[in-house]
């Protein structure tokens, strides 16, 4: 690793300290719910742009991360510390029955199949009211005793960078390489002896986790939890950030993230126009530049940062 | 590149535009969904919203500057309403909020304005709890679940002699709540019923309705919120159900949007709805010019009362304002419990005794509709009839 | 007795219904291997045009039918020119596009038709008593019947006409199709404009009895896809079976099992499916 390149991430971090100091309230609320995106796009991406596995059950995931949490936290009195990572461990595990029953298989079937499951949990999540609250919500403790904006940011930051190590680590380490082998040519990259279906099923596995663990951090910090983040629109969200960022590269689903979400908030003012006008931009950067605006802003920079 | 900095300019451009209406103005904050499944409600409170502004600025606005509205999209979805509410609190600073047809998001959302210490006046928004909580900042002018079971549809059910009611709710927080306060009236009545819960998104409800109908009952209560009762309704007739057993919409828009008719033909003769609107029952003199008002901005008549609903609570909200002599907070809330003021439906005035849900609750009179021959008779309660209910 | 037979009847024209809400998605995954997530948003569009045309400017309706479904065939015509054409070969890049595609239209609806719920004009009103067991819509009853002869009149076409015949050479192999003179971009062009005319179809046939509205595709779509998997993808006889299968176990999981879980009982046939038979009850296993 070459100086310049330890630079850059450093620099990034000690900036992310200050905005709590000179941020009004509601843009470090913009800023917390960003961050949550970061986690939920760069860990999406991990399968779907280094594994070409589009999955529909990620916001699903993270729904499961925060329901399970939130419900120890409100029937068994179990700090939400604790329970963000019991519901990560959950996610994980289904994360690894999903992979494992629907990796092998792959492309239209992955998708189809992780749809089907985010459908059945979302009419579980509604009609079980009497343990889930059903569209009403959950309403869950937060972290802190005292609410405080700058406190829950500097959470989110903290566990957004260690994902993102993490991230970055993988696609940088052995199993990092053979994902790509396995995007770039599934047949070259099964006969070198890379068993293909583990390190897919893994892949999913890691992730799944991730959003898992996003989705607790969010449901203590909305202190309401409901149908909704489980749900196709929220999913629709992650993915348009990935893409307009860009797939399959570290950066991109970070910059996306907070491109989208701070964008949103000034479309906001045209009301019912604003999913609109996201979709519109995801789906001309879709298909006009498919690398996205990572890819717009130039191969060079990239190769700075993620190489 | 060019592209970010165009990107970066047209950010710079809205966000100075959105600064520049400020100073002589009084902002309204309201929340409700205008995208999403009940997006319909939104578009009935933009009217409403329009007619009151118009009113409350012709008169020379309150306290001297001008009225405006920001109105946040809430999507019907909790988190988002609860984020909504954040914004209007944080960024544009109103000091009120009013509005909400969802009970899930005015819930998230009163958890906000107590945060924040906003006022919140809500004006559709049924579930107990949401006064319930005793909050000091929220407020509620309108409908509440237990009331419109409590005054209207069970004592209109015994009323009328029906002998076997069917419950029919759907899975919402709506549904589940009106559906328990019911079957605890009926037992008390002693009188049978059976529940059926049906999916929020269903389109065919064939198989439901023989369910129903193997029961026999003579009343169905549809707690169904729009696109699905339109599909119940028409079903019910196509299977024989209706009108032989009499249904009443217990939300009541869906059986007054334009589309009604077109979408249940023949099968809506005899439905039966809840509202708080009917052209021939004006309870106050302000009822008759919203209507007027309404009319004559719309060229037709008004059809979902909730138009009338946000428009009364942006009367109320700028009502403490100005006997509040001031945007603060406090204050606000102050002249809120003093409240006196005539709406369309009746004098508004807060309960004030902690310990249910009657604190901070003023519930406008509700009335039950019946569609006889496609125009709408009022025939519950007694003394606001219009005519008799037909079997 | 009676309500058993209504559930098994209401189980056949629901299977039937779906079968025809299905058959454009299956066409669409079988020759072209792309899974088109704005098959909801087509079909509510073209149910939206019959009745706009009908309603507000009084074109008779069964001239309304034909014209909303071919003005949804040139749209889909166009869709494959501008967002389809570039992903072929990329499963994954093509089910993004048509996903994003599928939020674009849904709220463009929203906004052009606005959120209330609208249908064509009945062709026919009243029920019908079946053997004096139990009421039956009429209109259920002729939709029912229009979707068969639109079934046999895709088989025809697929299985006995020219163009049946060259889109299953493109389907099977593109490189001898072209060897053979057949211009595999216009197939594709013209299949997916077929595809989104069986969407528009499917609208404008069910339209009468399920009023439309915007966010009512998502739920169409699915529907779709678990009747398309069931089946098997690409199979057009699976397609009519599996929109059968799942309109029995809706029907008679709501009688028997449960009302509030109806839609949950096609998506766990589906993950069955997927895991068991992943090629599905009639498609060919390749994998």
């Amino acid at each position: 690793m070459n100086v310049k390149k330890f630079w850059i991430p450093v620099v990034f971090i000690i900036l992310a300290i200050f905005p709590p100091f000179f941020l009004s309230q509601y843009w470090l609320h913009v800023m917390i719910i960003s961050l949550f995106y970061v986690m939920m796009a760069s860990s999406w991406n991990l399968i779907a742009g280094f594994t070409g596995q589009v999955s529909f059950a990620h916001a699903a995931f993270s729904g499961i991360g925060a329901y399970v949490s939130g419900m120890l936290a409100v029937y068994l009195g179990l700090s939400p510390w604790l329970g963000i990572l019991v519901g990560m461990g959950v996610a994980a595990l289904l994360g690894l029955g999903l992979g494992y029953l629907c990796i092998r298989m792959g492309g239209i079937y992955l998708s189809l199949t992780t749809l089907g499951f985010s459908e059945i949990l979302r009419i579980i999540i509604t009609n079980e009211d009497r343990w889930t609250r059903g569209t009403m919500g959950l309403q869950v403790p937060g972290f802190f005793t005292e609410y405080s904006k700058a406190s829950y940011y500097y959470l989110f930051l903290i566990i957004a960078i260690l994902l993102l190590i993490v991230i970055y680590w993988i696609i940088h380490s052995e199993m990092g390489l053979t994902f790509r082998a396995v995007l770039n040519d599934e047949l070259a990259a099964s006969s070198s002896g890379i068993n293909t279906i583990q390190v897919r099923i893994l892949a999913f596995t890691i992730s799944s986790a991730m959003a898992g663990l996003a989705g607790g951090l969010y449901g203590h910090y909305l202190m309401l939890i409901t149908p909704d983040i489980p749900s196709l629109g929220q999913m629709f969200l992650v993915l348009a950030m990935a893409v307009i960022g860009g797939m399959g590269s570290f950066v991109g689903p970070i910059l996306g993230s907070f491109l989208l979400e701070i964008l949103s908030e000034y479309i906001r003012i045209y009301g019912e126009y604003h999913v609109l006008i996201f979709g519109l931009v995801a789906l001309s950067v879709a298909r006009f530049a498919p690398e996205g605006v990572i890819g717009i802003l130039g191969k060079k920079w990239e190769s700075v940062w993620a190489r | 590149m060019r592209r970010l900095m165009v990107l970066v300019t047209m950010a710079a451009v809205l966000g100075m535009v959105s600064m520049a209406w400020a100073a002589d103005i009084i902002k309204i904050g309201v929340v409700g969904p205008r995208t999403g499944p009940a997006a319909a409600t939104g578009k009935a409170f933009e009217e409403g919203i329009a007619i009151a502004l118009d009113h409350l600025n012709a008169k020379g606005g309150v306290l001297g500057k001008q009225v405006e509205v920001v109105f946040e999209d809430t999507g019907g979805v909790p988190e988002k309403a609860a984020s909504a509410f954040e914004k209007l609190a944080t960024r544009d600073k109103v000091p009120i909020v009013v509005g909400e047809s969802h009970s899930s998001s005015a819930l998230a959302e009163i958890e906000v304005a107590n945060r924040y210490k906003v006022p919140f006046i809500i004006c559709e928004a049924w579930h107990d709890d949401i006064t319930k909580k005793n909050y000091k900042w929220v407020f509620r002018a309108g409908p509440v679940n237990s009331g419109v079971v409590d005054f209207y549809i069970a004592p209109f059910v015994k009323d009328n002699g029906f002998k076997k009611v069917a419950i029919v709710r759907e899975n919402s927080d709506w549904g589940v709540g009106i559906a328990e306060r019911t079957e605890t009236n009926m037992k008390n009545f002693g009188i049978p019923f059976t529940t059926l819960k049906v999916e929020r998104e269903s389109k065919d409800f064939y198989t439901e309705l023989t369910k129903i109908k193997a029961e026999n009952p003579d009343i169905i209560l549809a707690y169904i919120y729009g696109t699905g009762l339109h599909f119940f309704v028409s079903q019910a007739n196509e299977v024989g159900l209706s009108p032989k057993c009499l249904i009443l919409d217990g939300a009541g828009p869906p059986s007054l949007w334009d589309t009604f008719w077109k979408n249940v033909g023949k099968a809506g003769e005899l439905e039966l709805f809840m509202s708080s609107m009917h052209e021939k029952v004006h309870l106050t003199p302000t009822s008759r010019k919203f209507w007027d008002d309404y009319k004559k901005k719309y060229g037709k008549d008004p059809t979902d009362y909730k138009t009338r609903s946000i428009y009364n609570v942006v009367l109320i909200a700028a009502d403490a304002i100005h006997r509040a002599k001031s945007t603060e907070n406090e204050a606000i809330v102050a002249a809120l419990e003093k409240t006196n003021l005539e709406v369309t439906t009746g004098i508004v005035k807060f309960g004030l005794k902690q310990g249910s849900y009657e604190y901070h609750q003023w519930m406008p009179p509700m009335l039950v509709v019946q569609w006889q021959d496609q125009k709408q008779v009022v025939v519950y309660p007694k003394d606001a009839a219009t005519g008799s209910l037909k079997k | 007795m009676s309500e058993f037979l209504m559930y098994l009847t209401n189980g056949i024209v629901m299977g039937v219904i779906h079968a025809i809400s299905a058959i454009g998605v299956s066409l669409i995954v079988g020759i072209m291997k792309v899974v088109n997530f704005a098959h909801g948003e087509l079909y509510i569009f073209a149910g939206y045009f019959s009745y706009h045309l009908s309603i507000s400017l009084g074109v008779p309706p069964l001239l309304a039918m034909p014209l909303s479904v071919f003005f949804i065939f040139l749209v889909g015509i166009g869709m494959e020119r501008t967002l389809i054409r570039p992903t072929y070969g990329d499963e994954m890049y093509s089910l993004i596009i048509t996903f994003v595609l599928s939020i674009v239209l849904q709220n463009a609806a929203l906004l052009i038709f606005g959120p209330y719920p609208n249908k064509p004009p009945n062709l026919i009103s009243g029920a019908t008593n079946i053997f004096g067991l139990y009421h039956y819509g009429n209109q259920r009853l002729l939709s029912f019947f229009i979707s068969i002869g639109i079934l046999v009149f895709i088989f025809y076409l697929i299985k006995k006409t020219w163009f049946g015949k060259s889109i299953r050479a493109v389907s099977q192999d593109r490189g001898m199709a072209s060897l053979v003179g057949v211009d595999h971009y216009r197939v594709n062009m013209l299949s997916f404009g077929l595809g989104a005319a069986l969407a528009g179809t499917a609208g404008v046939v069910i339209a009468p009895i399920f009023p439309v509205t915007p966010t009512g595709s998502s739920a169409i779509s699915l529907t779709a896809f678990v009747v398309v998997v069931l089946g098997g993808m690409g199979s057009l006889k699976g397609c009519v079976v599996g929109g059968l299968i799942l309109g029995m176990m809706e029907n008679l999981g709501a009688a028997y099992i449960s009302t509030m879980y109806r839609q949950i009982f096609g998506f766990i046939i589906l993950i069955l499916v997927l895991v068991f038979r992943p090629w599905g009850l009639f498609g060919q296993k390749t994998q």
